[in-house]
């Protein structure tokens, strides 16, 4: 078939959601209107580890409205069904309700169900709970971290021992939490066997599994509403035991339920970012090139399941080393499970490796952009593979300009205005470019107008608008003509949400399923004998605005509604599908970045003012430039988090969080938040998807953490190597 | 939230009757709601003082200001007399919470608010503030943002509110209305050190008001200012802060004014830096020479020991910044 005109792609659109949004019609997982819907709250155990000895519920059972109690004296047996899926990670999960053991402070270990959401939580607030409290551990440092995941190439204590230079560095970085704005919330109606559930979730699929795992029910039997998510980025990735105690509370009371996390809930029952400790000795000639690197990276997981995340990419591939080795651990503590968050695994071992080779840099009084380029890989060397695309070098040149690279100082604490020391620094960001099989429905209807349905999510990035841009030139219609509709379970299969898969995966599907239909239109007009396109070869006939024609020749056509009206269609349909990766991979895939940024310093004060950051993307395609924007500048704005603010306090003494709320675990506001800019490398990588997308929500964050903290070394000439950089770490 | 009662009055009288029967005066809410639905404050009855004609920022006739109890932050801090005569009053306040909590929050609220310690606000936690005699969690728990002055073994609380800092600072009286009339209290005596009794925050008995707070009248010129050290650059509490009001006749500092936030558990006024000050020729090394008496006393935590060191350097830093102009 004849390439289509582009239109909506590559247009800085407005997001065709913005409005419904705007005007509060968007409706977010508890905003859904379920008749009779009652209110569910937890109550979360207040002791680390240990068994709950008592409950006593008559106080909560005697306030009026208050339905039930559900704990783990009176909740049925649960089937929990094996589920190696849903984004489960190793172990055995946690099953609501199912025995007397508390493995983290802040677990569920009842549900008050009550008429109103006041008379719950007030419920909630007195049920008096006994416990027999053992101390928790919390604290990695304190404990035994599990067998690692080794790798090696070249021998590394050889190449470490023949380095001209050696510098051993050990760095922490704190746990993070995802924070969305939206809290997690779930409303759960049973209707026989049947379960619907209305739920924020980045993943219908997986959440529709879990549910259908728990409760040993048909996947069939198990609905997953989400149409709206108000962030997520990655705590959605997972059905989390709210869910299921939603799903509990409404069967036990055969009532619809609406359960909404807290805030203070969300610092325990829907994931973190792990803290980590990451050492990293590292050696190189005295012109800055590589000899070998060796990792030994630490990160906290529960004591009931072992999660990992993909932190050992950038180790291998990111700069050309012959001497790797790498062991990854993780430390089984009494804390809840942690999941990916924005950038997972990348973002952590950037922070380390980007602030290493600044270190490198400034021991061989290299700039730091020269030693990148002098350890530019021409292949990867984990795999042998060629890249598909990898235009890092064009990365650094761009941003080096754009920024202004060349005023930066090269010594350390050289530029000072008034009180405060300013500071230059730069990072490499990567992140694999990962694809899943996605489907997606589309439907041109003889009117003229085309729905297209995929069960996946739009968590913020803008799927919405995106996915209708692609399906918008597909089938040669304007944007107002196509309705993309996704977040259910009963439309066609996606992968999960998350790691920059969606656009690649998804829309390469909706690509797929809109191709098919307009060839089907093609077809039926040019064996039609009374279109006006009889008889020409399909390859020749484009669709624009709904109008079919000779590519050309714009006179000679028809539109999609002539077509089908004249030949009694109604519509025409078809399933599009993108079927992955092909296996095994003949290229390395990666999206890359340049972030550089600019600080000010308070010399005295400690105070750290991010003036400007700049990253430049080697993403691929820009689908949707301005909503690209709004991910580049999210992600600098999450770096900004991660590097000078957000951190998760575990009281060790009993595993509570210290800080489990917004005013207590700070973001970066809008005051902290200056000049932010994104530039993307024109082109696309046609070997990664159909598309030509790498992927970009999650490399916008990767890079940014340590380009900040390499200008604070640059302003100052202190090297803090814990995350978040705070001020008692500069005075 | 517990349930409790809530009724509105519309003068001084029936708010005095319905305090003296046990209710809770309610303004802005901005902190005593939050408390509530936290089941840290569990008030019967609720008494919504908001209607009280007490929205005044009026010069009292020596020459001072006298600011109405339900006077709102934002109010305040646009009161074009608040911010010529005490700048001081109008920064603390700007710098304080966000420009919604601003517009809501009142002066005498603001005074009353509660600290911030995240063990307080968790009913779950020790705190003998929230109930006396279970312990305080925050001394050998996660305490960065706890007290280095005023501290006791019971409590390390920070007293969380800016604009009290530069009350503290001004020496402002606080004016009171009770059953049995009115009386005003020293800002110094207003609000209690922890010590053995954390939970009594306030020379304050139940049921009665608070009217106004009072801002004396001072030299002038009085230069002043407020410099809030905080990890983001809004919306969020101080590490340390310094209140300076400074009045300079020929040369020589006549009068000086300072007190220091988030570092005390009430808002910490520094005779001895004021002392170091008066009589002498601003200079650099003058005002290093002061703030350095800052700290004195300082007991710091183990997450807070930066503390005494970043307050030293607040406070010479606001010397300068109103020194160097005054």
């Amino acid at each position: 078939m004849s390439p289509q005109p582009q239109a909506a792609v590559g247009a800085p659109l407005s997001r065709v959601d913005g409005r419904l949004k705007v005007t509060g019609k968007a409706l977010y997982a508890a905003e859904h209107d379920v008749d009779g819907a009652v209110h569910a709250v937890i109550v979360d155990a207040s002791i680390g580890r240990g068994r709950i000895t008592s409950i006593d519920t008559r106080d909560a059972l005697a306030h009026p409205g208050v339905l039930r109690v559900i704990h783990h004296r009176n909740a049925p047996k649960l089937p929990y069904r094996d589920n190696a899926g849903s984004n489960n990670p190793a172990g055995r999960r946690l099953r609501v309700f199912q025995d007397d053991r508390v493995l983290f402070h802040g677990q569920p270990v009842a549900v008050v169900v009550a008429e109103t959401l006041e008379a719950a939580q007030h419920g909630a607030s007195i049920v008096k709970v006994g416990y027999d409290a053992e101390r928790p551990s919390t604290d990695m440092a304190q404990a035994r971290a599990g067998e690692p995941t080794d790798y090696s190439r070249g021998d590394t204590e050889a190449g470490l021992r023949s380095a001209a230079v050696r510098l051993d560095l050990t760095y922490h970085l704190a746990r993070n939490h995802h924070n969305p704005m939206e809290p997690h919330a779930t409303i759960a109606r049973w209707n026989g066997n049947r379960l619907t559930v209305w739920d924020k979730t980045q993943w219908v699929m997986g959440t529709r599994d879990e549910l259908a795992a728990v409760f040993n029910l048909p996947a069939d039997s198990v609905r997953v509403i989400s149409p709206f998510v108000g962030g997520g980025f990655g705590s959605g990735l997972r059905c989390w035991p709210h869910v299921p105690i939603a799903a509990l509370a409404a069967r036990e009371t055969g009532r619809p339920v609406k359960l909404v996390l807290s805030r203070k809930q969300m610092h325990f029952g829907v994931g973190f970012r792990p803290s980590y400790e990451y050492r990293l000795r590292l050696g190189a000639d005295r012109r800055g090139r590589l000899v070998a690197m060796d990792h030994e990276m630490n990160h906290e997981t529960s004591s009931y399941e072992t999660f990992v995340e993909g932190i050992l990419d950038p180790g291998r591939m990111l700069y050309s080393t012959p001497n790797v080795r790498q062991a990854y651990r993780t430390v089984p503590l009494d804390v809840s499970t942690p999941i990916w968050m924005r950038g997972p695994g990348p973002a952590t071992a950037s922070y380390v490796i980007e602030s290493a080779l600044d270190e490198l840099a400034n021991e061989l009084g290299i700039d730091p952009i020269e030693l990148r380029r002098r350890n530019e890989p021409a292949e990867d060397e984990s795999s042998g593979l060629p890249w598909s695309t990898r235009r890092l070098r064009e990365c650094y040149t761009v941003g080096a300009r754009e920024f202004g690279w060349d005023r930066r100082p090269t010594r350390p604490r050289s530029r000072r205005e008034g009180d405060w020391l300013i500071g230059m620094g730069m990072a490499a960001g990567v992140y694999h470019t990962a694809r899943m099989p996605a489907q997606a429905r589309v439907r041109l209807d003889a009117d003229g107008t085309a729905v297209v349905e995929t069960a996946t999510s739009d968590m913020g990035p803008g799927t919405y608008t995106s996915h209708t841009q692609v399906a918008a030139d597909a089938l040669g219609l304007t944007m107002r003509a196509v309705t993309f509709r996704l977040g259910d379970s009963l439309y066609p299969q996606t992968g999960p949400h998350g790691g920059s898969m969606t656009m690649a995966s998804v829309g390469s599907a909706v690509l797929d399923g809109c191709n098919r239909v307009r060839r089907q239109a093609i077809e039926l007009a040019v064996e039609d004998e009374e279109s006006p396109l009889y008889g020409v070869a399909a390859e020749d006939v484009v669709v624009r605005s709904g109008r079919l024609h000779v590519r050309n020749n714009t006179a000679r056509g028809e539109t999609y509604q002539r077509l089908l009206t004249r030949n009694n269609r109604s519509r025409l349909e078809a399933d599009g599908s993108y079927a992955g990766p092909s296996s095994p991979e003949r290229h390395s895939f990666h999206a890359y970045n340049a972030t550089f940024a600019e600080v000010a310093v308070d010399a005295t004060l400690g105070l750290v003012r991010v003036r400007r950051v700049l990253g430049v993307y080697d993403a691929g395609r820009i689908i949707s430039p301005k909503l690209a924007d709004s991910q580049a500048i999210g992600g600098m704005v999450g770096g900004i988090g991660q590097a000078l603010l957000e951190h998760t306090v575990t009281d060790h003494r009993d595993g509570r969080i210290a800080n489990a709320s917004l005013a207590d675990y700070l973001v970066p506001v809008n005051a902290d938040v200056a000049d932010l800019r994104a530039i993307y490398l024109e082109g696309e990588d046609m070997e990664a998807d159909p598309l030509g997308v790498k992927g970009l929500g999650e490399v916008v964050m990767v890079g940014v953490a340590p380009a900040i903290a390499n200008a604070v070394f640059n302003a100052t000439g202190r090297r803090v190597r814990d995350l978040p950089i705070t001020a008692e770490a500069l005075l | 939230m517990h349930p409790f009662s809530y009724t509105r009055v519309s003068d001084t009288r029936e708010a005095l009757a319905a305090g003296s029967r046990g209710a809770r005066y309610i303004a802005g809410g901005t902190t005593l709601v939050d408390l509530m639905r936290e089941t840290v404050e569990r008030p019967e009855t609720l008494v919504d003082i908001s209607g009280l004609p007490l929205r005044e920022v009026t010069a009292t006739e020596r020459g001072g200001l006298r600011i109405g109890a339900l006077v709102t932050m934002s109010q305040a801090a646009a009161d074009r007399k608040v911010r010529t005569l005490y700048p001081v009053v109008s920064e603390a306040l700007e710098l304080s919470a966000s420009a919604q909590l601003r517009n809501m929050a009142t002066i005498g609220g603001n005074i009353m608010q509660r600290t911030r310690c995240t063990y307080f606000r968790d009913v779950t936690a020790a705190c003998n503030k929230r109930e006396p005699g279970s312990g305080c969690a925050a001394r050998e728990g996660f305490n960065r943002m706890h007290a280095i002055l005023g501290t006791s073994d019971s409590c390390v609380a920070t007293h969380p509110s800016d604009v009290a800092v530069a009350f503290a600072a001004l020496e402002a009286t606080v004016h009171l209305l009770g059953p049995d009339g009115e009386r005003t209290v020293p800002f110094a005596d207003f609000l209690l050190r922890p010590g053995n009794t954390p939970d009594r925050e306030q020379a304050l008995r139940q049921g009665v008001l608070i009217t106004a707070v009072e801002i004396p009248a001072l030299p002038r010129p009085l230069r002043s200012g407020y410099l809030k050290v905080r990890d983001r650059q809004s919306y969020e509490f101080a590490l340390t802060s310094a209140a300076v009001a400074l009045h300079v006749r020929g040369g020589v500092i006549r009068e000086a004014k300072v007190a220091a936030g988030g570092v005390g558990t009430v808002p910490w006024k520094l005779p001895a830096v004021e002392q170091h000050l008066i009589g002498e020729r601003p200079s650099e090394a003058l005002w290093a020479a002061a703030a350095a008496k800052a700290a004195d006393g300082a007991r710091s935590l183990q997450h807070n020991r930066f503390k005494p060191q970043l307050l030293n350097r607040t406070v010479e830093r606001q010397l300068r910044i109103v020194g160097e102009n005054a």
